[in-house]
Formats: structure tokens, sequence, C-alpha cells
């Protein structure tokens, strides 16, 4: 079985990595362990990647920094747009990835791996889950999504 | 003894309609015609893209380097399908990131930044186009 649903549009095909929960907004967050843990990995999702473009500039908010789900957790500048992109859950930032800093063209290049953003500790991982969607709900949303951007052309 | 340094061909991305790819060919501009005149030899993109003979032989003999507006690379590509072997290839992107104070905008004209940045690539790829010049003779010349 993939570890990924899929959906082509034209000459683009966006993946959703499976296991993981997202935010309508195109986060993703998946628990670090996986039975009891609260320390959460975030990041965005290829679609969101793809249709903002090359990054040149990721800013997350430090380690340290008290979040509510829909927060903003990063900035993104890429090529084309500047964007904010939210918490899917909320918590105490612990980590942002290193890489981030030097290569952020790593959340383009993989953004369900190596292209993590940070890490948040959540107080409570089923009150933050409740709020999220599985792959293929997402997958539901993303596609209205797409098709509402390309109808708006 | 020694023979003429090559004279470097400079592709940037054809990039219409495209902030970066207009920073790409601005800077193409700026070093072609300002700083290094005498040294390089700009060719459109559309002419490898159309297999002009005349410009597929220069991309095959001479030294060149590419300006890319983004990661596709189509400048760099174009080069090697049409025989030729990049010298130099550099992206507006990763001078953007050195320079994130030079912001471009706009497509058909360039806002400040833009040009700022194209100027900077500009400058950058000249160092870069001497260096090459340093090494490489003309076609038929002495130095490999």
């Amino acid at each position: 079985m993939s570890d990924h649903l899929a959906a082509t549009f034209d000459k683009f095909t966006f993946r959703v990595a499976v296991g993981r929960l997202y935010s309508p907004e195109g986060a993703w967050a998946a628990r670090i362990q996986e039975e009891t843990g609260k320390r959460v990995r975030v990041g965005i999702t290829d679609f969101v990647q793809q249709r903002a473009g090359d990054v040149a500039f990721l800013s997350v908010k430090a380690p340290g920094s008290r979040l509510q789900a829909g927060d903003e957790l990063a900035e993104m500048e890429t090529v084309k747009v500047n964007l904010s992109i939210p918490a899917p859950v909320g918590g105490t930032i612990v980590e942002v990835n290193p890489a981030l800093e030097l290569t952020p063209e790593v959340v383009n290049k993989d953004p369900y791996g190596e292209g993590w953003l940070a890490v948040i500790e959540v107080a409570s991982w089923e009150q933050e889950s409740a709020k999220l969607l599985e792959a293929r709900a997402y997958l539901s949303v993303m596609q209205s999504q797409i098709e509402q951007e390309v109808k708006s052309r | 003894m020694t023979g003429e340094p090559a004279q470097v061909v400079v592709i940037p991305c054809s990039g219409i309609g495209k902030t970066y790819g207009s920073v790409a060919r601005e800077a193409a501009y700026a070093l072609c015609d300002d700083l290094r005149p005498g040294g390089t030899r700009l060719v459109a993109l559309a002419k490898l893209v159309l297999g002009e003979e005349a410009a597929r032989e220069r991309v095959r003999t001479c030294p060149v380097v590419t300006i890319d507006g983004c990661k596709l690379m189509c400048a760099s590509k174009l080069v090697t399908h049409s025989g030729g072997q990049v010298a130099h290839e550099v992206a507006v992107l990763e001078v953007y990131r050195r320079h994130k104070e030079l912001k471009p905008e706009g497509i058909e004209e360039l806002n400040e930044g833009g040009l700022a940045l194209a100027r900077v690539l500009a400058e950058e790829v000249a160092e870069v186009v001497d260096e090459i010049r340093r090494t490489r003779t003309a076609p038929g010349g002495i130095r490999a």
C-alpha cells in the first residue's frame, strides 16, 4: 500500500502523506511518539508548497513560542507569494528545523520529510487532533480548493 | 605562446511573464552590454529552443554561462540538450537568498530591488566570466 494519496490536476500531481493529520489550510501534524507522545512534528503539504512555488525564505516562530491552533507558525516567502502558515495544533514550539535557515528549498523537495517546520509540544493530543482531518478527508478538501481556484481563473 | 581568451556565451532564462526570469534577463544585459561587452556574447534561449544551428554551434564551441530564473533550469538544460557544456550555472533565487534586501517585483518593469539584484548578479557572474577567460581560449587556441 502506498504511503501517499495523490490527486492530479492538469500537469500537476499533489501528494498527501498518510499517517498524519491535516488542517484545511494545508499544514500537517504527526505525533513523534505514536502512542503517548505530546510532541508533534508539523509542516506544510505538497499542495501548499507547489502552489506557493520555490521558497526563498522561511521564518518559523522561535522555540518557546506558545501558539493556539490557527496562529501564525511561520512566514514563507517564495518566488510567487508571501504566505503565513497557520499552526495545525496549539502548544509550545520546542524545536525548529535547522535546515530551513540555509536550505529552505528542502520544503519544496521533501515537504513531508526533511522539510518539516517545527516540533510543537501539545497539552493534549486528543484535544488538538480532534479538529484535524485524516489524509483522505484532506485530499477531498484539497481537491475542492483546486477546483475553486481553477474556476476563479 | 597563448591563444585569445574565449568569448563566453551567456544564456539567460527567457522568463517572459515571470519576475525572476526578468531579473535573469536584466542581469544578462548588464553583464554583456556594460560589464564585459568584449568577453561575452548574449544568446537568446529561444534560439536554442528553435534549434537554430548558429546558436547550437556557439554553445558547442564556447564556454557557456547560464542564468536561470527558477529551479526548472531551462537555460542550463537546453545548453546540454544542444550538445554544449555549461561552464557555470546560476539561479536568481540563489543570489536573492544572499541579498534579502533586494526583493524583486514587477514583470515588464522590475522594481528598484529587482534591478539592483540583477546588477549584483551580473557583477558576480562577471567575475566567473573573468575566471573562465583566464583558463580557456577561443576555438583553435592553445589553452585548453
